[in-house]
C-alpha cells in the first residue's frame, strides 16, 4: 500500500507496471475528471491492484478523454475504494512505511482481512519484473503525441545535428518498462527493439546495439540476480542507460548496494540537484528501494544526482565506461518534462562509443 | 549561490493604495519581501502612501516613506538615501510603471541604483503585448491573433479582418481598466474610444476573442541559476471572457491531463526564459480551447500578483518572501520550506485539498453601473474556501462571501430570464446555476448556455442532488449517516436549517448529538508526505483530526472577511497588530479569515491560522476546538462584530468591550437616552417603519434629514433628504428589502465640519488617540472625506468639548480597547453623530500619524493589561489624557474606484464609495494635503486654468477662494452665476457655457485640455446631469476635480505649498524620532 502525491496523469500511474502488486493512494482527493484515453497508457493495461481515494469522477471532461475513469478501471476489474479519509491514511503510512494491505468486497470481517494481510509477503525479497516483462522480443516505433510535444522539447529534439540522421539502435530490457520512454527514445532518433527482462545479455548483444536501456520495473532489485548479472556482462561493451529499477540494478552490478525506503518516492515534485551542472530537476519518482551511495566503489562509480529532499541517492555514472543511470523517471508521464535531457545524454553517448577508440579507454 | 554581498541598502516600493484590481494582496507581498530581504542582513527603504498598511509600519523597514508614489517623490527619496538597489516586483504595476519611469528617465542611473528582481527590458517585454505575442511566437507558442491600434479608423479595419466578438484592451492600464469585449461595430467603436482614453500611451490592442475557451493560470517562479518551478495552476470556474480577478477560480487546476498540464508547464518555463525574467515569481495565463486542446498564451506578469497571492495561500508557499531572497541572489534550493523544515523551497507544492476563491463585488454602491463582468476587474474583494472536495470548498467560499444567508433566486423568474442569467456573467450566476440545476434544466444545456466546464457542472448538479436528498427527510428524521454526508458536501447548518425549516441551532444541536463534527486539516506544501510544522488549517469533515490544539494561553483574532468598501485592509492592520502585540506578551495567537489578500493570512502572522469563513458554525467549531481564553472581535469591522452576541450567547469569551455595549452603541433609541443621560447635544432624530410615519418624524425634527437603514456598515444606502417625497420613497423602499428593521432619520447639520476621534480606553482610563478634521464638510462619509491631523480650524474650546465627551462616552459605554466617536460641529455646538466602541477605519492613519500603535495597546487592554501602567507619551488637556502630537501634519485623502464604473456620478455623498486611502505627510498643512492629493491620483496644478461652478450657499463664500487662485497666478473660468458672484466679490472670471447652454461649453474645454482644476460644488436635481458630465469628463482626462469649497480652499493651500516648498521628504523614523517606542505598553509583566 503506497501513496502518490500527483495532482494529475492519474491514468499513467494505472498502467505503470512499477505499480504491479501494490495498492495506490491518490493524495489528490478528485481522481478520474478528465478519465482515460488510448495516449495516456504507458502500457497495455492498469497494473495497480486496487485504487483508494476520496472522491472518484463519474463524468469526464476533456477532449482527450475516451471513456470515464471508472470504466476504464471496472473494464480492467481494478477495484477502487473512495469516500474515505485518504489524508488520515497517507499519515498513518507516512509514519509507519508502507503497508500490507488487502482489499476485499465481500463483506469478510476486518479482522480477518488483516489476518490475512499480515500472512502477505513484504515487498522486500520480491522479484517482481519477470512478472510484468513482456513475453516476446518486439520493436517500438511510435513518437511523442501531438500534444506532448512542447517548445523545450522540440528543441531538443532539433538538437541533434540534421547530419546524424543515422538512427541509434536501442536494446530495452523490459522490467516493467513504460511506454513513454520508448516514445522519447524514438523521438531522439533511436530504432528501439524492447526485450523481455531474462533475455541474456548475449542475446541483446548479438542484437548489435548502439546502447541498452535498462527500464523501471516493480519490485525489490536484489532477487532480481540474472538481471545484475546480464548487466554485468554488458558493462563496457555497450553503452547503457538505467532508469529506476534499472539504475538499482546497475547499482548491484557496479558492487553497490540497495535499501528499502520507509514509504518511498511517489510523486511528480521531487527536486533532484544534478551533481555535475548544479541544477535542480523537478523530476517525477516512483521507487520503494534506493541505491546506497556509500556502498558505491568511489574509484569507479560518481554519484551525479541527489534527491533534495532526503538526500538519497538519484544518478549516478561511471568514471570509465559508457554507462549512467538515474533513480528517477526522466519520461516523466507523470510529471515534468525537466530531465528529458537525459534522453539526448545516451544519444551523445551512442554517438560517442560508436567513434573508435573513443571511450573505450 | 549565496546572497550578494555588493548590495547592502534596497529600496522597495509598494502599491500605493487599494483601488479595485490592486489591493491588499501587496500588502502581503510588500511586508514580506521587507521581512525576508531585513532577515538576510539587507538595509530597506520602503515607499508606499498607503497608511492602512502593516509593509509601512516603521518596524518593517529600516526606513519607511509615506510619500506620494511619483517619479519626483520617488527621486527625492533615492537621492536622500542612496539605495544599491531597487526591488519593483512585490508593488504591483503602480511600482512596475514607476520603476520603468525612473529608469527611462535616467535617475536610477544617476544615482546608480540598481534595478533587482526583474530588468527593465523584462518588464516591457511582458507589457507591451505585442513585444510579449513576437516572444511567444519565437518559441513556438500560439497567441490570440491581434493588432495594436492608436487610433478610432485603424482600428474599425481591423473588425473587418478579425470577425466579431473581438477583445479590446488598452496598454498599460491595471486590472484590465478600460478593456471591453464587442460583439458589432456599433459596440466596437464606443470600446475602443473608451480603451485609447484610458491608456496613457493612447494605444489598445484588438484582439481575437478566445471567449468561452478554458482559463489557466500558472503561478511559477526561476531563480538565477535557471531553477524552475510551478508553485500552482489555477484554473478558472468561468470560462475566457470574464477577467481572472472577476472569475471563481479553483486550485489545483482540475481538467488538465498530465500531457496538457505539461505542456503549459513547458511554455511557461520557456516564456519566462525568453521575456528575460531572471529571478523571481511570474504568472502566465493560458486559454485552451475545450474541443480541441489548441492552447494560446494569454498574457504574464513579471511580478508578485494577486494570483500569486492566492497561490501562495493556497498552497502554503510564500513566492513574494522567497521572489525576495531570489532577487539578491539566493537559489531555490539554498532556501528552506518553512512548513516541512527539513525539504528545500525548491519543489513544486502539491494539494490534496481543493482552494476555490470567489470574489466580492458592490455594485449596490454604484447605482448606474453595468453589473455584467468582462474583461474589466470590477470586484473590490475576494474570498479564499479550502475543502477536501471541490464542492465543499465552493459552498463553504460562498459563505464566506457576506451575507452569509443563502441566497434564494426570486420564485417568479420566467426561465428565459433564468437563461439569461445563466448566459450573461454576472455577480450572483453561481446563485443562478443552483436554481438552474433545482429547475431541472440539464447539465449540457446549463454548460452550452454558461461554457463552463462540464465537470464544474456535474459538481453542481452533485450538490442539488444532496440537497434534494436532504430535503426528502427533516432535521429529526435525518439520520447520522445523511448529515455526515451532507455536511461533507460543504453545505452549511444555516442552510440545512433553510431546507428543514428550522434554526441553525438545532441542526448544530442535532449534529453534537450525532457528534458529526468537522475536523482540522493542514495545509503543509506536500499532501502529508512530510512532516508539517506550521499549523496552518482549514475544517473539513473526515476521520482524523490534525490541529494538535496547545494547552497555552491563547487569544484567537476573527478577521474582517472579504475586502469591501467601508471595511478594508484597515481592519486586517488592527488584526495583525493584535496578533503581534499578543504574541510578544506571551500568548498563542490564533487567527481565523477568510481573505486570502491579507497580512493576517499570512502563515508567519500569528502561531496558528485557521482559513475558515466568518460564521458562527464555523468560528464555534474552532472555539470548541481550541478553547481560547480570549477571543477578539472588535478588530474585524461589522464582520465579526455581527457574530459577537450570538458567540457570547454560546459561552464563547469575548475579551474586550462588552458586546452588549456594541450592540447599544448601535441602537439608535437606547444609545440617544444614553446621550441625554450623559448630557452630549445629538442631532435630533427619530426612526420609522412604514413611509407615512416617516413623513411625521422628519416633519418633526425639519430637513434636511439624513436617512439610513439601522446597523450600517460603510453608510451603506445612506441618502441626504432635502424633501418629505425623498424620505417616504426611502422607506418604503427599505421595507421591500428586507425584515422590519427601522429606518434611522436625522436631523442633518448643513454646513457643519466634521471631527473623528480615536481613543483608547480600559474601564477606567481613556486616552485619545488622535483627532481629526475632515475637510469635506458634514454629509460627505467619513470614509469618503480626506481629514487631517491635527485639526487646523478648531478653536481651544471646542476641542476640549471632543476630548471632554469622549471621555464620558468611553466610560459610560465601558469600553476597553478602542473607540472611535464621529462629531459635527455646528456653530460651536459639538454633535455626537456615531460612536463605534471598536476599531475604526483610522486607526492606521492615527498610528502614523502619532507614532503610536493603537491597535497593539487596544489588544493589550483587552488582555487585562492598564493604561495607568502605560508609558504612552501624552499630554492632558482639559484633564484628559491624548496623545502627544506631532510638529507635522498628516492628511489622509480617498481614493475613488469611478474610473472603473463608466456612466456613474462621481459626486461624494453620505454613501461610502472609496476603496483605498492615502497620506500626506509634511510641516505644513497645504503641503500635506497636496501630497494627498498627489497620493491619490490629483496632480494640483501649479499654474494654468481654474474652472469654477458652485452652488448658491458656496457662492456667498467664494471670494477668499477666488482671490487665493488668482494671487497664485490662475485664470480663472466660471458659469454665469458663479462669474457673477466672484464679480460681486471683485474678482476677475471668464463666464462659460454650461452643457445645454451652447458650444464650446464647459465639457468641451475639459476635453481639450483648457482646464487644470475643476471645482464644482453640486447645485441639485436640476443641473445634475450637466454637473455629472463635467465630473465624468475630468475623471476621463484625469483632471483634478474637487466638489466641496472647503476642499478647495485646502487645495489652494497645497499649491502655495508646493510653489513655496518645492518636493520634500521625510521617513517615519526620522518624524517619530521621541516619541515612545512600539506599543507604549511594557511587553510582558509589570
Amino acid at each position: 500500500m503506497v501513496f502518490n502525491t500527483s495532482l494529475t496523469g492519474y491514468q499513467e500511474v494505472f498502467t505503470d507496471p512499477s505499480y504491479a502488486g501494490q495498492i495506490v493512494c491518490l493524495t489528490y482527493p478528485h481522481i478520474g475528471n478528465v478519465g482515460a484515453n488510448a495516449e495516456d497508457q504507458e502500457s497495455p493495461r492498469p497494473f495497480i491492484e486496487a485504487l483508494v481515494v476520496r472522491e472518484f469522477s463519474q463524468v469526464c471532461s476533456s477532449w482527450r478523454s475516451a471513456e470515464t475513469a471508472q470504466l476504464y478501471l471496472n473494464r480492467h476489474k481494478i477495484p477502487v475504494i473512495w469516500d474515505i479519509d485518504t489524508r488520515a491514511l497517507v499519515r498513518h503510512i507516512r509514519n509507519v512505511g508502507a503497508l500490507r494491505g488487502i482489499v476485499s468486497t465481500d463483506g469478510t470481517p476486518a479482522d480477518q482481512l488483516i489476518f490475512e494481510a499480515k500472512k502477505l509477503a513484504s515487498m522486500t525479497g520480491q522479484e517482481l519484473a519477470s512478472r510484468v516483462t513482456c513475453g516476446k522480443p518486439y520493436g517500438w516505433d511510435k513518437g511523442s503525441v501531438e500534444v506532448a510535444i512542447s517548445p523545450c522539447f522540440e528543441q531538443m529534439g532539433e538538437s541533434d545535428a540534421p547530419a546524424e540522421m543515422r538512427k541509434h539502435r536501442v536494446v530495452a530490457y523490459d522490467y516493467g518498462i513504460k511506454q513513454n520512454i520508448l516514445r522519447l527514445l524514438v523521438d531522439h532518433r533511436c530504432e528501439v527493439y524492447v526485450v523481455p527482462a531474462q533475455t541474456s545479455a548475449e542475446d541483446v548483444l548479438q542484437m548489435k546495439p548502439d546502447g541498452v536501456f535498462l527500464s523501471n520495473g516493480p519490485g525489490d532489485p536484489e532477487p532480481a540476480t540474472y538481471a545484475v548479472e546480464n548487466i554485468q556482462k554488458l558493462f563496457g561493451r555497450v553503452p547503457v542507460f538505467g532508469i529506476c529499477l534499472g539504475h538499482q540494478l546497475c547499482g548491484l552490478a557496479l558492487g553497490g548496494k540497495t535499501f528499502k525506503l520507509k514509504f518511498g518516492h511517489h510523486g511528480s515534485n521531487h527536486p533532484v540537484k544534478n551533481l555535475l551542472t548544479d541544477q535542480v530537476e523537478i523530476t517525477a519518482q516512483n521507487h520503494g528501494f534506493c541505491v546506497d551511495p556509500e556502498s558505491m566503489p568511489s574509484s569507479t562509480v560518481e554519484i551525479t544526482h541527489v534527491n533534495l529532499n532526503d538526500n538519497t541517492n538519484e544518478g549516478m555514472r561511471h568514471k570509465s565506461l559508457p554507462f549512467f543511470s538515474v533513480q528517477y523517471h526522466p519520461e516523466a508521464s507523470p510529471g515534468p518534462h525537466d530531465s528529458h535531457y537525459l534522453f539526448t545524454q545516451f544519444t551523445d553517448l551512442m554517438k560517442e562509443f560508436a567513434q573508435p577508440g573513443s571511450l573505450r579507454r | 549561490m549565496p546572497k550578494r554581498n555588493d548590495i547592502k541598502k534596497i529600496l522597495i516600493i509598494g502599491s500605493g493604495p487599494i483601488i479595485i484590481g490592486q489591493a491588499c494582496e501587496f500588502d502581503y507581498s510588500g511586508a514580506q519581501a521587507c521581512k525576508a530581504l531585513s532577515t538576510e542582513g539587507y538595509e530597506v527603504v520602503l515607499v508606499n502612501s498607503n497608511p492602512a498598511t502593516i509593509m509601512t509600519d516603521p518596524e518593517l523597514a529600516h526606513r519607511t516613506y509615506i510619500e506620494p508614489l511619483t517619479k519626483e517623490y520617488l527621486e527625492g527619496i533615492i537621492a536622500r538615501e542612496k539605495p544599491d538597489a531597487l526591488l519593483p516586483t512585490v508593488g504591483g504595476q503602480t511600482a512596475l510603471n514607476l520603476a520603468v519611469e525612473l529608469s527611462e528617465s535616467g535617475i536610477l542611473e544617476k544615482y546608480k541604483v540598481e534595478m533587482i528582481g526583474a530588468s527593465l527590458r523584462a518588464i516591457k517585454v511582458a507589457e507591451d503585448r505585442l513585444w510579449f505575442k513576437d516572444a511567444c511566437r519565437k518559441i513556438g507558442l500560439e497567441v490570440p491573433a491581434s493588432a495594436l491600434v492608436n487610433n478610432a479608423k485603424d482600428a474599425l479595419r481591423l473588425c473587418d479582418q478579425l470577425g466579431f466578438p473581438l477583445v479590446i484592451r488598452p496598454s498599460f492600464t491595471l486590472g484590465g481598466t478600460g478593456g471591453s469585449i464587442a460583439y458589432n461595430k456599433e459596440e466596437f467603436g464606443e470600446a475602443i474610444a473608451h480603451a485609447l482614453d484610458m491608456s496613457p500611451v493612447h494605444e489598445a490592442l484588438v484582439e481575437e476573442s478566445v471567449l468561452g475557451w478554458k482559463e489557466f493560470e500558472l503561478e511559477v517562479m526561476r531563480d538565477f541559476r535557471d531553477n524552475f518551478v510551478v508553485i500552482c495552476a489555477i484554473e478558472n470556474f468561468d470560462p475566457m471572457g470574464v477577467h481572472t480577478g472577476d472569475s471563481i477560480t479553483v486550485a489545483p487546476a482540475q481538467t488538465l491531463t498530465d500531457k496538457e498540464f505539461q505542456r503549459m508547464r513547458d511554455a511557461s518555463a520557456a516564456i519566462i526564459r525568453e521575456v528575460g525574467v531572471e529571478t523571481g515569481g511570474s504568472n502566465v495565463q493560458f486559454a485552451v480551447n475545450p474541443e480541441n486542446g489548441r492552447m494560446v498564451v494569454i498574457e504574464m506578469n513579471p511580478r508578485v500578483s494577486r494570483s500569486s497571492a492566492l497561490a501562495s495561500k493556497a498552497t502554503g508557499f510564500p513566492i513574494a518572501k522567497i521572489a525576495a531572497r531570489l532577487a539578491v541572489g539566493m537559489s531555490l534550493d539554498e532556501i528552506p520550506n518553512d512548513i516541512t523544515k527539513k525539504t528545500p523551497a525548491c519543489f513544486e507544492p502539491t494539494m490534496d485539498y481543493v482552494v476555490v476563491k470567489i470574489p466580492k463585488w458592490q455594485f449596490e454602491k454604484f447605482p448606474g453601473a453595468d453589473s455584467s463582468l468582462g474583461t474589466q476587474m470590477k470586484s473590490v474583494g475576494e474570498v479564499m474556501a479550502l475543502g477536501r472536495t471541490f464542492k465543499e470548498a465552493l459552498q463553504k467560499g460562498i459563505r464566506s462571501l457576506e451575507p452569509s444567508t443563502p441566497w434564494r433566486a426570486p420564485s417568479e423568474t420566467p426561465d428565459s430570464l433564468l437563461r439569461e442569467k445563466l448566459a450573461t456573467p454576472r455577480p450572483d450566476r453561481i446563485h443562478w446555476l443552483l436554481t438552474a440545476m433545482e429547475r431541472g434544466l440539464s447539465a449540457q444545456e446549463i454548460c452550452e448556455l454558461t461554457k463552463i466546464d462540464p465537470w464544474f457542472i456535474q459538481q453542481i448538479e452533485e450538490l442539488t442532488a444532496m440537497n434534494r436528498r436532504a430535503a426528502a427527510v427533516t432535521v429529526e428524521t435525518a439520520s447520522k449517516e445523511l448529515l455526515r454526508e451532507v455536511k461533507r458536501h460543504g453545505t452549511s447548518d444555516e442552510q440545512l436549517a433553510q431546507i428543514w425549516r428550522t434554526t441553525p441551532a438545532s441542526v448544530r444541536l442535532q449534529r453534537a448529538r450525532y457528534g458529526v463534527t468537522p475536523v482540522f486539516k493542514r495545509v503543509d506544501t506536500c499532501a502529508a508526505e512530510f512532516e508539517s510544522f506550521t499549523p496552518y488549517l482549514y475544517s473539513t469533515y473526515e476521520d482524523e483530526d490534525e490541529s494538535e490544539a496547545q494547552a497555552r494561553p491563547k487569544v484567537m483574532i476573527l478577521g474582517s472577511g472579504p475586502n469591501r468598501i467601508g471595511q478594508g485592509i484597515e481592519f486586517d492592520y488592527c488584526c495583525c497588530h493584535a496578533a503581534y502585540a499578543l504574541r510578544e506578551d506571551g500568548f498563542e495567537t490564533i487567527m481565523v479569515n477568510c481573505n486570502p489578500e491579507t497580512v493576517s493570512t499570512d502563515y508567519d502572522t500569528s502561531d496558528r491560522l485557521y482559513f475558515e469563513p466568518l460564521t458562527l458554525e464555523d468560528v464555534l467549531a474552532i472555539v470548541e476546538r481550541e478553547k481560547p481564553q480570549g477571543v477578539i472581535v472588535q478588530f474585524g469591522g461589522q464582520t465579526p462584530l455581527n457574530l459577537a452576541l450570538e458567540l457570547k450567547r454560546n459561552g464563547v469569551p469575548i475579551v474586550g468591550t462588552a458586546p452588549e455595549s456594541i450592540d447599544l452603541a448601535e441602537d439608535r433609541r437606547r444609545f440617544g437616552r444614553l446621550l441625554d443621560e450623559l448630557k452630549i447635544p445629538q442631532p435630533r432624530n427619530g426612526t420609522a417603519l412604514v413611509p407615512e410615519e416617516a413623513a411625521r418624524v422628519a416633519g418633526e425634527i425639519g430637513l434636511p434629514v439624513l436617512v439610513r437603514p439601522s446597523y450600517v456598515l460603510g453608510g451603506r444606502a445612506m441618502v441626504i433628504a432635502y424633501d418629505v417625497n425623498t424620505v417616504q420613497e426611502y422607506v418604503a423602499q427599505a421595507a421591500l428589502m428586507g425584515p422590519a428593521r427601522p429606518v434611522l432619520i436625522d436631523q442633518f447639520l448643513e454646513e457643519a465640519t466634521e471631527i473623528d476621534v480615536d481613543a483608547l480606553a480600559d474601564g477606567t482610563d481613556v486616552v485619545i488617540g488622535g483627532i481629526m478634521e475632515h475637510i469635506e464638510e458634514a454629509g460627505v462619509h467619513s470614509g469618503d472625506s480626506s481629514c487631517v491631523l491635527p485639526p487646523v480650524s478648531l478653536s481651544p474650546a471646542i476641542l476640549d468639548a471632543i476630548r471632554e465627551y469622549t471621555k464620558r462616552l468611553a466610560l459610560a459605554l465601558k469600553v476597553v480597547g478602542l473607540m472611535n466617536v464621529q462629531y459635527a460641529i455646528q456653530r460651536d455646538t459639538v454633535y455626537v453623530l456615531e460612536v463605534n466602541p471598536r476599531a475604526s477605519r483610522t486607526v492606521p492613519f492615527v498610528s502614523k500619524a502619532t507614532g503610536v500603535p493603537l491597535a497593539k495597546v487596544a489588544a493589550r487592554l483587552m488582555t487585562g493589561k492598564k493604561l495607568a501602567t502605560t508609558n504612552l507619551p501624552v499630554m492632558r488637556r482639559n484633564g484628559v489624557a491624548e496623545i502627544t502630537v506631532r510638529e507635522f501634519y498628516s492628511v489622509k485623502s480617498p481614493v475613488f474606484p469611478f474610473n472603473k464604473f463608466r456612466g456613474v456620478d462621481t459626486i461624494l455623498g453620505p454613501e461610502m464609495r472609496s476603496t483605498g486611502e492615502v497620506m500626506g505627510i509634511s510641516t505644513s498643512y497645504g503641503q500635506a494635503f497636496a501630497k494627498a492629493q498627489l497620493a491619490a491620483g490629483q496632480r494640483l496644478p501649479r499654474k494654468g486654468t481654474v474652472f469654477l461652478s458652485v452652488n448658491d450657499r458656496d457662492k456667498k463664500q467664494l471670494g477668499a477662494l477666488g482671490k487665493e487662485l488668482s494671487t497664485l497666478g490662475f485664470r480663472l473660468l466660471a458659469t454665469r452665476g458663479t462669474a457673477a458672484a466672484l464679480a460681486s466679490a471683485g474678482i476677475e472670471a471668464e463666464a462659460v457655457f454650461k452643457v445645454n447652454e451652447g458650444r464650446p461649453n464647459i465639457v468641451d474645454l475639459v476635453k481639450t485640455g483648457k482646464i487644470d482644476l475643476v471645482i464644482n460644488t453640486p447645485l441639485g436635481r436640476e443641473s445634475f446631469y450637466d454637473e455629472k458630465s463635467i465630473r465624468r469628463a475630468a475623471i476621463r482626462y484625469n483632471i483634478p476635480c474637487i466638489t466641496t469649497l472647503a476642499a478647495a480652499h485646502a487645495a489652494a493651500r497645497g499649491i502655495r505649498a508646493l510653489l513655496e516648498q518645492g518636493t520634500e521628504v521625510a521617513a517615519l523614523q526620522d518624524l517619530h524620532r521621541g516619541q515612545a517606542a512600539a506599543s507604549g505598553v511594557p511587553a510582558s509583566g509589570d
